[in-house]
């Protein structure tokens, strides 16, 4: 203890130490924490004589590559990125230096450990890393969407020549629905990129979902899947961004219609487009699916910005956009899935809708 | 007695367009959705070349691949591989040649007729 008491700072250097906006801890050769500063027992408790390892809550033994020990040996500084846990349990990213402590004899007393936060700057650092999967990933969709066009470009053309109208139309198709895939893309880019307010609207949500309804049955049949209308008749009106809705549905059946098409075990598949009206008036629109379901490890990250489960089919834009609009009209999206048996999301619309409760 | 190339694509669209674009060129064409159909069609149509895309759901293609691989009489049927993304090939152990989407036509024409004739 009284080595203790000796290699503490005192005085004005334990107030500086103290102020110091980072963690700073005293370690002896048994790596046990000799003195921490502020900073570190607001995050960390008292040391009491805990090592270092269990102080930040690092695990039960030494770091396998202990930076204290290599300093102890070669009095040099040394660095590394760690991950530490607070008193609360929440994950804490640092940069750690060790530099050694020397008394008048140049002999290595002790090791001074500082170690700067950085987490938000990790966290940072994941979304850049996560942007740039993303447009990695567009980039192969857009490789799909060129080859699509290029083939429906070839068939028109050989349609023509031929003289046959069939295949005109069919390749012609196949021009249309690709370049509805590519609008798609570049207006989910500049959903994301900025806030906007919704453009409010006296509208009837029934005749936008017929609209999103008779884009895509076309398209579904092709793939053997039947979409399916079940409209409340008793919604005339509500208050939404017409193209926002528009958005929201071409996401969530472009998503039911991929649940099918990598679905393998039923006969036959099926999509339902459903409106009705929520208890407070709001307007509640569901898109059902029984597709391949949600399992439990996709599950938590369904809403998460670029996450994606199709691949380099997908973009992870879509209920990011989705859930955004929901969330510019004050409303809500959820979903309930049944892995292998099929899912269903619904998005609520408020009664009279307050632009950006959300945000408050 | 045209030559026969079986075409493995989950999207319809790809199917159409390469159908068409063989059939232009004198080949006769089957075509299936997925690795499992794949095989079916294999196994009636006997095809003399098969072009695959890997990026199926379910991993279908690389199955594909290897139940075809397994199979005497089709091991030595040759394969061209058609990705969307580069180096995902290196499922598949030895095809013909790898294309990646957007393909380039006049070079796929001219791999097929070096590997199988006209």
């Amino acid at each position: 203890m009284a080595v203790a008491m000796k290699d503490s700072p005192d005085g004005q250097y334990k107030r500086l130490l103290d102020a110091l906006p980072c963690y700073v801890t005293l370690l002896d050769r048994n790596l046990t924490v000799l003195w921490s500063n502020n900073s570190c027992r607001r995050d960390f408790g008292p040391p009491a004589g805990k090592r270092c390892y269990e102080f930040y809550r690092i695990g039960n033994a030494r770091c396998p590559d202990c930076l204290a020990k290599k300093t102890f040996t070669d009095a040099e500084i040394h660095s590394s990125e760690m991950m530490l846990r607070s008193d609360d349990g929440t994950r804490v990213n640092v940069l750690v230096y060790t530099s050694p402590v020397c008394d008048d004899k140049g002999k290595i007393r002790s090791v001074l450990e500082t170690a700067v936060n950085i987490t938000s700057v990790k966290d940072i650092q994941k979304q850049l890393i996560l942007l740039g999967q993303t447009v990695a990933g567009m980039a192969h969709s857009m490789k799909n969407i060129m080859m699509g066009l290029e083939g429906g470009i070839y068939v028109v053309n050989k349609g023509l020549e031929d003289k046959k109208p069939d295949e005109v139309k069919e390749g012609w198709e196949m021009v249309l629905l690709n370049f509805e895939k590519i609008s798609q893309i570049v207006k989910d880019i500049l959903y994301c990129s900025k806030e906007r307010e919704p453009n409010l609207q006296k509208i009837k949500p029934n005749a936008v979902v017929t609209e999103v309804y008779n884009l895509f049955k076309g398209l579904a049949a092709s793939y053997a899947i039947v979409i399916k209308l079940d409209l409340d008749d008793k919604i005339k009106k509500a208050v939404i961004d017409p193209d926002g809705l528009h958005t929201v549905l071409s996401n969530l059946v472009t998503n039911a219609m991929d649940a099918c098409k990598i679905d393998l075990w039923k006969d036959e598949h099926l999509v339902e487009m459903r409106t009705r009206r929520g208890r407070n008036g709001s307007t509640i629109i569901e898109v059902a699916d029984n597709g391949i379901g949600i399992d439990k490890d996709v599950r938590e990250h369904v809403f998460e910005d670029f996450f994606t489960s199709k691949g380099d089919k997908g973009t992870g834009l879509g209920l990011m956009v989705t859930q955004k609009i929901l969330r510019e009209h004050g409303g809500s999206i959820t979903f309930r899935s049944r892995p292998g048996q099929g899912t269903t999301f619904v998005a609520t619309f408020p009664p009279k809708t307050r632009p950006n409760a959300a945000h408050g | 007695m045209p030559k026969k190339i079986l075409v493995i694509d989950d999207e319809p669209h790809v199917v159409k367009y390469l159908t068409i674009f063989l059939q232009d060129c004198g080949y006769e064409t089957c075509c299936a959705a997925d690795g499992l159909e794949g095989f079916e069609v294999l196994k009636k149509e006997k095809p003399d070349l098969v072009t695959l895309d890997l990026q199926m759901p379910n991993e279908t293609g690389t199955r594909f691949y290897r139940n075809m691989m397994k199979n005497k009489e089709f091991k030595d049927v040759p394969v061209i591989v058609v990705s969307g993304i580069p180096g995902r090939h290196l499922a598949v152990s030895k095809p013909i040649a790898v294309f990646e989407k957007p393909i380039d036509r006049d070079a796929l024409l001219e791999t097929i007729r070096k590997t199988i004739g006209w």
